[in-house]
């Protein structure tokens, strides 16, 4: 972040650097032999980065290459590595021809943008809601956070057992009420709904946490002056705490967006994509293309284009939560 | 001096005698003993049977085995992964037949022939005559007739195991009740499948799978083949579009509406389930579902289901499908793992499977005075097999690309109503065009 990178150039030249000469004057040192050390100096922070800089280049650079290079070639899964085929820009260009791409990458946006904001109006109103100091509320803020201590897998069992039309809980409650039977996984209208149901489930107590953790750092001057200049409850919260909270919810809802566009086993579980293509996200769908169709050209293809996308919102995001941060410092001033 | 000489002879002849029959009586086992197998088996109550039987393979042979049981679609990606490895753990796998051609047109799987010519290894009583020929042929043979089926160019990669045909399910006691004939024929079944909402509450017409990619798929399949249907033609021109293919899945869906709630979204499991815990009047899929219908832990019709054979559309002709075991071509234990394929599918293991609660792959089975007794319905399911269709489906290496993310996405579209049939079979119709010219099927048309 570049609050912290400004606070680092800041600090450096104050302490001692590193392998820094004592004051004390050195007859025999020459010019040249001075440069040299100087030069040692400053590069001494990057030669302590290098084993750092080699990792993520290993890590994370080598993957994202790999999968570049391979979304130019014609490549089936179990073949020998030998046999793959450069094919150019096919791989994209019959992506680009596939209705169904375009089905997922609907599906995926509807998804990830719908529970990301149900998750954050949910967590943060829970959390201003369970800041007050009530009997209990340790309990309930141990229980709230459960549903993300658990495995997206069990969670996906969970809820297809809760969804089942003929056995589960959620139909038996319905039919006792008279509602009747819902088609919660089994309509193509109400499947998306149900997965959303899950993630908003298993995801908002990841945003009440950190609201929560926001809430708690806050200046109690600032809340203490509002409520001298006579603001109630709702003004306090609207005009004090939720500004000041923004910068954590801006950084909390982009790990979620993030996230929620490559969520995967909750929706492999409950409903392999399906009715149709109407649970089908772009995840899923590069899971599928890879090792159900074996095509793992087309699906590096895909995957880049999910880098792409979630790589534009994070820019878009980041960009916007920096104009609201320099907007913010005007005003103050 | 001279009955010294022949008490000598007669001594060596015995020694040199016991010497040869304690070499020929030596267990064709005892080099392997102490190896350990690695198993790939689906979740699947053929294969919980399996599980029953299994070490009684380990005390008569010292070989022991090691499990690793999935679920049977999920068995695909980690078998790919694991058998094109330059050594893999795999020594013995369980495939689904539609993934057989695949596996052989990647080289992963070991040809058994070396195996059985091998008379150190191939039991001369294994009676390959004797396994259902609507099995092996559909589920062992590769590099046949149109790549999948058999013909002189074709060899053995594998054999049945858990293999299956379809077969209807009803239950007696409701049609009894009722006065109801059972269904012979598809117009007859279809005149039933909306019936008993109003005749039963709360119980439906006919389970089905309809989940989204292969399950839906299957359960057309098991439609399409009777009312005369294919998938290709015999010149790899795409047919499933024909007026049958169409009639298929238009009965497909007046059986989803009228089955049990949630059909839609039904893997075999769940539409087994169905009939097993009372929900449906019909279930019309694998042989594989009978012994835990009787079984009274898994199921509340224990004693209440009769069995017919697949009800007659244009022609008979009963699934062919199910699972089939294998050797890896990279396993590092080959000769043992043909060791443990034998014992798994001899005679005698077919019955104890059988026995078991397991679907058995041999006609002596089938007929088998003391199990016909045991399971009434076995003698019908032994005539089943004679109207199974070999060439239910296109069982080519890219099958797994056209089924479930093809044809089995246009399909759950049409049954959940966001298309129509028609709509939602042209709407994949380039996709098929494309994944069949690119594997080269239209590059030998003139």
């Amino acid at each position: 972040m570049p609050t912290t990178a400004d606070q680092t150039t800041l600090h450096v030249p104050q302490g001692p650097a590193l392998g820094d000469a004592p004051s004390r004057p050195r007859p025999h040192t020459g010019r040249r032999a001075r440069r040299g050390k100087r030069l040692l100096n400053r590069s001494t922070p990057y030669l302590f980065l290098l084993p750092a800089l080699a990792f993520m280049g290993v890590g994370l650079l080598y993957p994202v290459c790999r999968s570049v290079w391979l979304s130019f070639q014609d490549w089936k899964l179990g073949m020998a590595p030998e046999s793959a085929v450069f094919s150019g820009w096919e791989n994209y260009l019959s992506l680009l021809r596939d209705p169904n791409v375009y089905t997922s990458t609907g599906v995926t946006l509807t998804f990830a943008f719908t529970v990301v904001v149900l998750e954050v109006l949910l967590g943060v109103a829970l959390a201003l809601l369970l800041e007050r100091p009530i009997r209990g509320m340790s309990l309930f803020r141990t229980v709230f956070i459960l549903p993300m201590m658990v495995a997206p897998v069990v969670v996906g069992l969970i809820w297809r057992f809760m969804y089942s039309e003929q056995f589960g809980i959620l139909n038996k409650i319905a039919k006792a009420v008279g509602i009747g039977g819902v088609p919660w996984l089994s309509s193509q209208e109400m499947a998306l709904t149900s997965v959303i149901i899950a993630d908003v489930w298993q995801w908002t107590p990841f945003i009440f946490i950190l609201a929560m953790a926001a809430l708690q750092s806050l200046p109690a001057s600032a809340i203490e002056a509002a409520r001298v200049d006579g603001a109630n409850t709702w003004q306090t919260i609207w005009h004090v705490k939720l500004p000041l909270m923004m910068p954590v919810i801006i950084i909390a809802t982009l790990l979620r967006l993030i996230d929620a566009f490559k969520v995967l086993e909750v929706i492999y579980i409950m409903t392999d994509g399906g009715p149709g293509l109407s649970t089908e996200i772009l995840s899923l769908h590069i899971y599928k293309t890879a090792f159900v169709s074996q095509q793992l050209g087309r699906a590096s293809a895909l995957s880049n284009l999910l880098l792409l996308i979630v790589l534009a919102l994070s820019v878009a995001l980041f960009v916007f939560s920096k104009a609201r941060e320099r907007q913010a410092r005007k005003v103050a001033m | 001096m001279r009955i010294q000489k022949a008490l000598t002879s007669v001594a060596l002849g015995a020694a040199v005698s016991l010497l040869a029959l304690t070499t020929a009586l030596a267990s064709p086992y005892d080099k392997y003993k102490g190896t350990t197998l690695v198993v790939n088996f689906p979740a699947h109550p053929h294969y919980d049977a399996v599980a029953k039987v299994l070490p009684d393979f380990t005390k008569e042979t010292g070989i022991k085995v090691e499990v690793d049981k999935l679920q049977y679609m999920r068995m695909h990606d980690k078998q790919v992964l694991e058998m094109s490895k330059p050594q893999g753990d795999y020594d013995l796998i369980s495939y689904v037949i539609m993934w057989k051609t695949e596996y052989v047109a990647k080289n992963l799987l070991s040809p058994l022939a070396p195996f059985f010519v091998n008379a150190a290894l191939a039991d001369p009583d294994y009676d390959p005559e004797d396994i259902l020929k609507a099995y092996i042929e559909p589920v062992g043979i590769v590099g046949g007739k149109k790549g999948y089926l058999t013909g002189v160019t074709g060899a053995l990669y594998g054999v049945p195991f858990g293999s299956e045909t379809s077969v209807l399910g009803y239950r007696k006691d409701i049609f009894a009740k009722h006065n109801l004939k059972v269904p012979e024929t598809y117009d007859e079944m279809m005149d039933l499948v909306c019936k008993f909402k109003d005749l039963e509450p709360g119980m439906s017409g006919l389970t089905s799978r309809g989940a989204a990619g292969h399950q839906v798929g299957h359960a057309w399949l098991l439609h399409l083949n009777p009312l005369g249907g294919t998938v290709f033609d015999d010149h790899w021109k795409p047919v499933y579009d024909s007026p049958e293919g169409i009639k298929a899945a238009q009965y497909l869906k007046k059986i989803l509406d009228c089955g049990p709630e949630g059909g839609t979204a039904f893997g075999f499991d769940e539409m087994k389930n169905a009939f097993l815990q009372g929900k449906a009047a019909m279930y019309l899929d694998s042989v594989s579902v009978a012994g835990e219908a009787e079984n009274p832990e898994k199921s509340k019709i224990v004693g209440k289901i009769g069995w017919a054979p697949h009800p007659k559309g244009k022609v008979k002709a009963s699934q062919t499908g199910g699972f089939g075991i294998a050797i890896p071509a990279n396993s590092k234990n080959k000769e043992a793992a043909f060791l443990l394929l034998q014992w798994l599918t001899s005679k005698a293991t077919d019955k104890k499977i059988a026995l078991a609660g397991g679907s058995p792959s041999r006609m002596s089975t089938y007929l088998d005075p003391e199990l016909q007794k045991k399971f009434p319905y076995y003698p019908m399911f032994a005539e089943a097999f004679k109207a199974a269709a070999y060439d239910w489906r296109p069982l080519i290496a890219e099958w797994g690309e056209l089924n479930a993310p093809t044809l089995g996405v246009a399909l759950s579209e049409a049954m959940t109503g966001k298309k129509t049939i028609e709509q939602a079979f042209a709407d994949i119709k380039p996709r098929v065009v494309e994944i069949m010219t690119k594997a080269g099927y239209y590059s030998w048309s003139k």
